[in-house]
């Protein structure tokens, strides 16, 4: 069990008949979904758009994104993985427990025509939110709904894609791997890159209190962290880089005011399916780039004495 | 300047034998002769210029992908610790970027080409080459799956087709032109696959893989690309694939190729049990076909992570393994595939695959047709090369390894009969001559006057797996970045780039089909020059 089996988003508009959603919102939280790569658009396979098209939307409660859907199926909190595991089960033909399969609000019939609607879809496809990921079971979650993705290739054509959204995210784990080879939760403190989420990851450090300093680039955690983060980011040393001033950069030391990227400062983004578009500024800004920011305090910081960490074990252990 | 004096020279391209001579640098080239500067005294070392990679895997979406899929690999490969001139990073199956370089330049390797880029992620791909530093770097842009071109085919317009195939080159800043699984991959978008070589790709009335295949070389060498079609064939793994493999070469007959990783397109029997060699049937066809070069695609015993276009392959290589499944399908060009894998000694199939890989080293005769790869990480990591090296050089280091096989695998192939031992003339071709040859890159793989001064000098012992993999000095473009087994001067590459003309018209068919097909911006869709490092450009005007 592992991986993922995914597509870029023109796949999905050229050929996808079967478009679930599972966990999110996208009516809401990712308003041109439907409409640019998805639902309504016409595909190179699918002539005919919206018609060719079936929608089911998975969630724990009805979102305006249901009325976008064809089917809409209201699991029951925290039932996520008892729904896919069940899924993955019929999928292979295997019985499912009535008694069992009520508990997690949807019936046996529901779950079936499900399933079967999976198997006969020319090319489906199966958006995840953190309605999925970050609810309990998380990544066990998530984990269930690849491999149902997988396994479903033994049958048809099927693909699955979180939604990702809060700017680049996807470029900050791309570049991440390309230089440490983790997508994120990576510690530098021996010399080399080691990975433990749960340990290394940014709300971990902070309510440790094991970093001394912060540098703050493109998010604000002052608005999103647990408080005991909050106030470690309050205790120490935090620079903030920002376009405008954030929660973060009201209990920072010092907040640098830097050209916002894409409006005034060039880059590049990764789309959700990390797709690579460059960002072409159609306006100027007086302050400086987060880029040009970052090598001038880095410059700063190479006139001090290089600092290595001890290969060997110091004398005192 | 600099001279390397003392040295015993192996350059191939020149025709010098393990001569003792002076090598002279000076801006960055291969002169005569050179009047003050650092002196290296390179007495009881031998000189070989520079190693190329004709075939890897170093950046992009998929090699991106498999990073992320696989950090029990990263946890127990040797990690490198950041010092005064390097940056910190992990080794194993997938480097990171930085460590790329250094590897691959800590074992006097100067050149590498990436094998595998989609035009709708290049921007990513040349922003991680960018990012891997001291080699210079080529790569090759995915064809034989792309939906614009085989429409064309279908129709008939093969005029066409190789202006969009121009424009599209010159979109992605490639090198060269990679085909993988012609019309298989294409097939896979529906869950199938391309198997026979002149039955229609799945969609399709007229086009099959033979006449992508046909299409591409001869719109490669139409374009006077310097490299020729980089291929990778039909029923790549599969038992009983050489007849595919034979086929393949008789389609390209008069246009050259570069069949990439020919071990994993040599094999006989029907099915997984009765699977063995047949690499003396396609050495003999490929000792024929002077028209093309090939590497090995080799395969060494270990853990390592599979990456590659050939979709339907992949999804093949999970059901049998069972282990994690990475997919990636691009919109209207290609897909990837990623599994975790682990070749095993006592395992028939991968017992099968390692020998093949040796043998068609051994078997093909001219070394300058038949390159030193791995397929990166496909068959091994590319820093297990000097094991292959001592593998190649010496028969009885081979027969020992055999020892470790099932008996029954020793009937299914050729290696025990085998005695051929390679020179370190003939290593010097097969890692840099030969390949610099196929990749077209006249300054690359010799140490003649004007060549670019990329020399790896290597301590002269018998221990030769231990020689090639630790040089006792590296030179990449003139500059000492290796002494003493250490990196300490990190350099940049270049980027090489053809631009192959095509008439500029050919936008106005491409822009209202990319608006169709695709979902991005046209505009957005070429990679900017400015994105490259130190770009190279060929307009490839030897046209013929």
């Amino acid at each position: 069990m592992g991986g993922k089996v995914t597509c870029t988003l023109g796949e999905v508009k050229n050929r996808a008949d079967l478009i679930i959603y599972w966990g999110g919102n996208p009516a809401e939280c990712h308003p041109r979904h439907f409409t640019k790569y998805t639902l309504t658009q016409k595909g190179k396979f699918i002539p005919k758009g919206r018609k060719d098209r079936t929608m089911i939307l998975v969630d724990i409660r009805e979102t305006p994104s249901a009325k976008a859907a064809d089917i809409f199926l209201q699991v029951r909190p925290n039932k996520d993985f008892e729904v896919l595991s069940a899924l993955r089960a019929l999928v292979k033909g295997q019985r499912i427990d009535a008694a069992r399969a009520a508990e997690t609000g949807l019936t046996v019939e529901q779950l079936q025509d499900f399933a079967d609607r999976m198997k006969q879809a020319r090319f489906g496809v199966l958006f995840f939110g953190m309605g999925l990921s970050m609810t309990r079971g998380k990544h066990m979650n998530s984990a269930a709904l690849l491999s149902l993705a997988a396994e479903l290739n033994a049958f048809t054509k099927f693909v699955a894609m979180p939604m990702r959204g809060h700017g680049n995210v996807t470029g900050g784990d791309v570049i991440m791997r390309w230089t440490t080879g983790y997508p994120f939760g990576v510690n530098l403190s021996r010399g080399y890159p080691r990975f433990n989420p749960g340990e290394f990851s940014t709300v971990d450090l902070l309510l440790r209190g094991d970093n001394d300093a912060a540098l703050i680039l493109g998010a604000d955690p002052g608005a999103t962290m647990p408080q005991p983060a909050i106030d470690h980011l309050a205790r120490i040393p935090t620079i903030t880089l920002d376009p405008k001033v954030t929660h973060t950069s009201r209990l920072s030391r010092v907040h640098i005011t830097t050209a916002a990227t894409g409006i005034s400062a060039p880059g590049t983004v990764y789309r959700m399916d990390e797709i690579p578009l460059p960002l072409r500024p159609p306006l100027k800004s007086p302050y400086p780039t987060d880029e040009e920011v970052v090598r001038r305090i880095y410059k700063a910081v190479a006139k001090k004495p290089m600092w290595l960490p001890l290969l060997e074990p110091t004398a005192k252990g | 300047m600099l001279r390397i004096t003392g040295g015993r020279v192996y350059d191939p391209a020149n025709n010098i034998n393990g001569e003792i001579k002076d090598i002279c640098i000076s801006d960055g080239r291969i002169v005569s002769d050179v009047e003050g500067g650092r002196t290296i005294d390179a007495t009881g070392t031998i000189v070989f210029p520079g190693g190329v990679d004709v075939h890897t895997h170093v950046a992009g979406a998929a090699l991106n992908f498999a990073r992320a899929m696989i950090p029990e690999d990263h946890r127990r490969s040797a990690p490198m610790l950041r010092t005064a001139h390097r940056r910190g990073g992990i080794g194993g199956s997938t480097p990171t970027t930085f460590v790329t370089g250094y590897l691959y330049a800590g074992m006097g390797w100067t050149t590498v080409n990436e094998a595998a880029v989609p035009i709708l992620s290049a921007r990513h791909t040349h922003e991680e080459l960018r990012d891997t530093p001291i080699v210079d770097k080529t790569c090759c842009v995915l064809m034989a799956n792309n939906e614009i071109l085989l429409d064309l085919l279908e129709a008939g317009e093969i005029e066409r087709a190789r202006h969009v195939a121009a424009w599209q080159i010159w979109a992605a800043k490639a090198y060269g032109v990679k085909a993988v699984n012609p019309g298989g991959v294409a097939a896979w978008k529906w869950g199938k696959d391309a198997k026979g070589l002149f039955e229609p790709v799945p969609g399709y009335d007229k086009v099959t893989p033979a006449k992508i295949i046909a299409a591409l070389a001869g719109i490669v060498d139409g374009l006077g690309l310097p490299h020729p079609l980089h291929l990778h064939c039909n029923n790549l793994g599969a038992p009983g694939n050489y007849n595919t493999t034979l086929e393949t070469m008789k389609v390209l007959e008069g246009n050259r190729a570069h069949l990439a990783h020919l071990q994993y397109h040599a094999y006989g029997g029907d099915d997984w049990f009765t699977m063995k060699s047949e690499s003396a049937k396609i050495a003999d066809a490929f000792n024929a076909n002077k028209n093309l070069t090939t590497d090995a695609g080799a395969v060494l015993f270990g853990d390592t992570v599979t990456i590659t276009a050939d979709g339907p392959w992949q999804h093949l290589l999970y059901k049998l393994t069972g282990r994690k499944w990475g997919n990636l399908d691009v919109e209207n060009e290609t897909g990837c595939g990623i599994v975790p894998y682990t070749y095993k000694e006592k395992n028939l199939v991968n017992a099968v695959q390692w020998a093949v890989g040796l043998e068609l080293l051994l078997l093909i005769d001219d070394p300058w047709r038949i390159y030193l790869t791995t397929d990166h990480p496909n068959g091994a990591a590319f820093w297990r090369y000097p094991e292959i090296i001592h593998l190649l050089m010496n028969a009885d280091f081979r027969r020992e390894q055999l020892k470790a096989l099932a008996p029954k695998a020793l009937k299914r192939i050729l290696l025990p009969e085998l005695d051929r031992e390679y020179t370190l003339f003939e290593i010097a071709i097969i890692t840099s001559a030969g390949p610099a040859r196929s990749l077209g890159l006249p300054h690359k793989g010799h140490l003649g006057i004007g060549a670019d001064a990329d020399v790896a000098i290597f301590n002269d012992t018998p221990d030769v797996q231990r020689m090639f993999a630790y040089p006792r000095y590296v030179i990449k473009g003139g500059e000492v970045v290796l002494e003493e087994g250490e990196i300490r001067n990190v350099v940049e590459g270049r980027g090489y780039v053809v631009h192959p003309s095509y008439d500029e018209k050919v936008e106005d068919y491409i822009r209202p089909l990319f608006q169709q097909y695709y979902t991005m911006s046209f505009e957005n869709y070429p990679v900017e020059v400015e994105r490259l490092e130190n770009p190279h450009i060929n307009s490839c005007k030897s046209e013929g």
